[in-house]
């Protein structure tokens, strides 16, 4: 009993970091670019989710036009960021993106102050029984919200005509731009989806703990690194899959070895296995 | 080659304004304030420097000391030793203050420390908890609690006062979590309390699923948390929206009306050690929480409380001691005797505070007193 | 000197050995490292064991830069399996797997870390003196290593794996001599912070450490040792300097960092290239002109 909780536990932890991470899965097999400002889109994301519920009373509308603003933001910072030092060293796109994500989480705490915001109203707060289960309703959202967004995705990528566009250009950005296709937005798109996914994820995470803290990308900033890295870089099903058993290891790893290592540590240990097992990620490629 | 010396006239260009620092004019006397303004932990930075700042004004209202006005000069240390050294040493080469009160955490507290002590410039920790900040030496003082020593209060209180007895321990794994629940062990069975399990978290987690899982599955009397604000909220909503409805025991960590806010309806009945009882009629404290409420525009909280003590504490001793000289500071701080907000401050041989334990429970959405723990015995800290 | 200089001048003489040790396995050979602070933290607590049970100085100084570089060649063995984004991130979860470690063990302090550490007898002067004096001779093997054959080989290796291995450069050896050396300069700086602190807490070689150290590099130019020099006094002393807007620094450092990248990825030293070469060339099209 105890156990299947906790398996459950690990699941939802699980579609959080899938949601969060997918993002930065996307632009990385794109751009070949560890977009470690995504976690500040995630922040950004919440921020403005939690504004807009607490405004209009209504979490929908927060949800949609937050995922919206972060959406643009996102493609804002590939504009900007990204594209005039596509042809540098990897370090540069890393270290400006580092650069980027300190100053917004700044930003957030000069704006919105250090204590951090909470929500008026907490929506999704009630308790859902499933079987002998009980989870509060914005747990399960979460997990719903991970299926079916990455559900949409994966059924865009595969049998749409921009998803396709989106694949080719994955593979080989020349021949899919020889054949007529738009890279440029594709990359936009891609940034929008991404980044919107985060925003999301960071309004899911921001209702189950009440809290809106201008240093909360720190986590997502570096475990979803370490995520991508697991699920194969570039490959959105390994991401989820590699999330969802992270998110599996650190719940029974909290309780079990807790003592031993922190979460973080749990984390990584786990990743450095697995990497020293298979060194191309538990999937390669895409 | 040039480049090269370019280089280097670049970065001799960049260190010459800094390293030649300026010094006021001195018809004030300087105290220095050293606070995590930005970074991790800004929200106690600035809980901190408000509770200061405060305590500067209302002294300077009141006449200054002995004519003279007093002056903050505060500097972020980002909660980072490694930053706390430098400022240090700028407070007492540069500034020249008379005495420095730390508004930080442990570990840049410790550092700083070391460097006061080597100076022979007396220093007041605020509210860091760990034990070898006053074994600094003879010139290192603290208006707070140990850790080891508030647990061991929690202890008593949930053993004692609240009668319970099968007890998990959540347990924040830093130096501040960890005292306290070396404390709380230490003298949990004096009280007749069984420890059934301990749980630890990281400071950065703000989702407990999997603890609560099995928090729920050990079935306790009580539960004794550490954490702070942000931990403690989301902590304590989930405890009590998995159904666990037994008696969630913190300490001055949640001290801030943000833990509330954030908990909403579940903080309702949660118990903590602190130093400061919103319920007082003492003046000092009823006083310091009117006029903070006033100032900052929020509600005062532990921190801010506890920097407010260490200015009063060192604005007393420089009246008493009637001048600067860094051995008669010593001296008459060491002789404390102060009502201030977070209760009656007298220290030991080793610096540290004795004073009681108030417990504060979450009444109608706001910290009330419950109860107050007066046992010397348990509560005397180490005197080495 | 005041001993706030004096305290300032010691953090830059101990960061300058700590960044060039990340220049040697990032800049020389191409491996990005995120976990560097790790090997500074293996070094320090080391030192700091060895000190508190009365080791001398330069033994203890000595033991953690030999304890950080035995680290860093397993590490470097790791990145034998991996690459360049991997290995970052590879580094980054070594870094939080070392901090975790610590953390828990009681031997090492634990949460409450290692206080008490004895002086180093020097005294504030004398210390920073020693410390600038090794300051100089790690900029000198920085310099030495470059210019060298190994300097060639790592260029190499930095440049194209595949070609240099065609081109028979044991690449694995170099790697592993390029973060072995590495590492030791960071055990070095450990050592070095441990007396200068005398107080340790884990937080001190943590993530942030790590980012902060690699900005240094990259900010210089990676590769660059002056440059690196250079870009470690600007951002160790860039707090001091902004006191005044003490509430905006860590916005400045952010954008900073963004800027340097985005506007002059070759960092200061690819800047001061730049700049020298254009008024090199306007200065022989003057004389043509003439």
């Amino acid at each position: 009993m105890l156990h299947l909780e906790l398996l459950i536990q690990g699941l939802i932890y699980g579609s959080m970091y899938a949601v969060i991470a997918v993002g930065l899965t996307l632009v990385y097999g794109l751009l070949r670019i560890l977009h470690v400002a995504h976690a500040g889109l995630f922040a950004l994301g919440a921020y403005l989710g939690l504004l807009i519920t607490n405004a209009t009373g209504s979490l929908v509308l927060g949800m949609l036009s937050s995922a919206a603003l972060v959406g643009v933001g996102g493609m804002l910072i590939y504009r900007l960021c990204y594209q005039p030092i596509l042809n540098r060293p990897p370090h540069v796109a890393l270290i400006a993106s580092i650069g980027l994500f300190i100053a917004m989480e700044e930003i957030f705490r000069l704006i919105f102050g250090p204590y951090g915001l909470t929500y008026q109203n907490p929506p999704l707060q009630s308790q859902i029984a499933l079987g002998e289960i009980h989870l509060r309703a914005a747990e399960l959202g979460m997990v719903i919200a991970a299926v079916v967004l990455l559900g949409i995705l994966s059924y865009l990528s595969q049998s749409t005509r921009i998803g396709i566009a989106w694949r080719a250009t994955v593979d080989d950005s020349d021949m899919a731009k020889s054949f007529g296709i738009d890279t440029i937005k594709v990359r936009y798109l891609n940034f929008f989806i991404g980044s919107g996914l985060a925003a999301v994820a960071g309004i899911f995470i921001s209702l189950l703990s009440n809290l809106v803290e201008p240093t909360m990308g720190g986590v997502p900033a570096y475990k979803a690194l370490a995520i991508i890295v697991l699920g194969g870089l570039g490959n959105v099903k390994g991401t989820l899959i590699a999330s969802l058993l992270l998110g599996v290891v650190e719940a029974f790893g909290t309780i079990y070895i807790g003592s031993i290592l922190d979460r973080d540590a749990i984390a990584f240990a786990f990743l450095i296995v697995v990497l020293m097992i298979r060194p191309q990620g538990l999937f390669a490629g895409r | 080659m040039i480049k090269k010396l370019a280089l280097i006239v670049l970065a001799v260009g960049f260190s010459i304004p800094v390293l030649s620092g300026s010094s006021h004019a001195a018809d004030t006397i300087k105290i220095g304030f050293n606070a995590p303004l930005t970074g991790f932990a800004a929200s106690d930075g600035k809980s901190a420097s408000e509770g200061a700042k405060l305590a500067v004004e209302q002294v300077n209202a009141a006449g200054g000391i002995n004519g003279k006005l007093l002056e903050l000069v505060i500097y972020d240390d980002q909660a980072k030793p490694a930053q706390a050294i430098p400022i240090a040493n700028k407070l007492i080469g540069q500034d020249k203050v008379v005495i420095g009160v730390s508004g930080s955490y442990s570990g840049p507290t410790r550092s700083a420390a070391g460097v006061f002590q080597e100076a022979g410039i007396p220093y007041i920790a605020a509210y860091a908890i760990h034990p070898d900040i006053t074994r600094a030496g003879n010139y290192v003082f603290r208006t707070s609690f140990l850790g080891q020593i508030q647990g061991r209060g929690g202890a008593k209180l949930v053993g004692d006062i609240l009668e319970k007895k099968n007890v998990v321990i959540i347990t924040l794994q830093n130096d501040f979590g960890k005292s306290l629940a070396a404390g709380f062990k230490s003298k949990a069975a004096d009280f007749g309390i069984k420890i059934i399990n301990e749980y630890e978290y990281s400071i950065k987690d703000r989702q407990f699923g999997s603890i609560v899982a099995k928090v729920k599955a050990d079935n306790p009397d009580a539960i004794y948390a550490s954490g702070y604000y942000f931990t403690a909220g989301p902590l304590v909503s989930q405890l009590r929206a998995a159904g666990v409805t037994v008696p969630i025991i913190g300490q001055e960590g949640y001290d801030s009306q943000k833990f509330i806010e954030i908990a909403g309806p579940a903080s309702e009945g949660i118990i903590i050690t602190t130093s400061l009882d919103r319920d007082s009629d003492v003046p000092e404290t009823r006083n310091f929480i009117d006029a903070f409420e006033k100032r900052a525009g929020f509600k005062v909280d532990m921190v801010a409380a506890s920097a407010h003590t260490a200015i009063m504490v060192a604005a007393d001793a420089l009246k008493r001691a009637g001048s600067t000289d860094p051995e008669a500071l010593r001296k008459a701080i060491a002789a404390t005797n102060l009502k201030a907000s977070t209760g009656t401050i007298s220290f030991n041989a080793l610096g540290e505070v004795m004073k009681s334990v108030q417990n504060q429970v979450v009444k109608d959405g706001n910290w009330h007193r419950h109860s107050v723990i007066d046992d010397p015995a348990l509560l005397a800290p180490p005197d080495k | 000197m005041g001993i706030y200089e004096i305290s300032l001048a010691t953090v830059v003489g101990i960061n300058i050995i700590l960044a060039l040790g990340l220049n040697m396995i990032s800049g020389f050979c191409g491996q990005i490292s995120l976990g560097h602070a790790a090997f500074y933290g293996v070094g320090a607590y080391t030192c700091a064991l060895l000190a508190k049970s009365g080791t001398p100085f330069a033994a203890a100084i000595g033991a953690g830069m030999l304890a950080a570089g035995i680290v860093g060649l397993v590490v470097g063995l790791a990145s034998l399996r991996v690459r360049h984004d991997f290995l970052a991130i590879t580094t980054m979860g070594g870094g939080f797997l070392f901090l975790g470690i610590v953390r828990q063990q009681e031997i090492l302090g634990g949460e409450l870390g290692i206080s008490g550490i004895p002086s180093s007898g020097f005294g504030k002067i004398g210390y920073l003196v020693m410390v600038l004096a090794l300051a100089a001779l790690t900029t000198v093997f920085s310099l030495w290593i470059k210019r060298s054959w190994m300097g060639f080989a790592f260029d190499a290796v930095a440049d194209d794996e595949d070609t240099a291995r065609v081109m028979t450069v044991d690449v694995s050896a170099y790697k592993l001599a390029a973060f072995a050396m590495g590492t030791a300069m960071a055990g070095v700086a450990g050592g070095l912070y441990t007396y200068f602190a005398r107080f340790l807490m884990p937080d001190d070689f943590g993530f942030i450490t790590s980012i902060t150290v690699l900005s240094m590099v990259a900010v210089g130019g990676i590769g660059s040792v002056f440059g690196v020099i250079v870009a470690t006094v600007i951002l160790t002393l860039m707090p001091e300097f902004f006191r005044f807007i003490s509430d905006y620094k860590l916005l400045v450092y952010g954008a900073l960092l963004f800027a340097v990248m985005r506007f002059a990825p070759e960092g200061l030293a690819g800047l001061a290239g730049r700049v020298f070469a254009r008024t090199k060339r306007k200065a022989r099209l003057e004389d043509e002109a003439t």
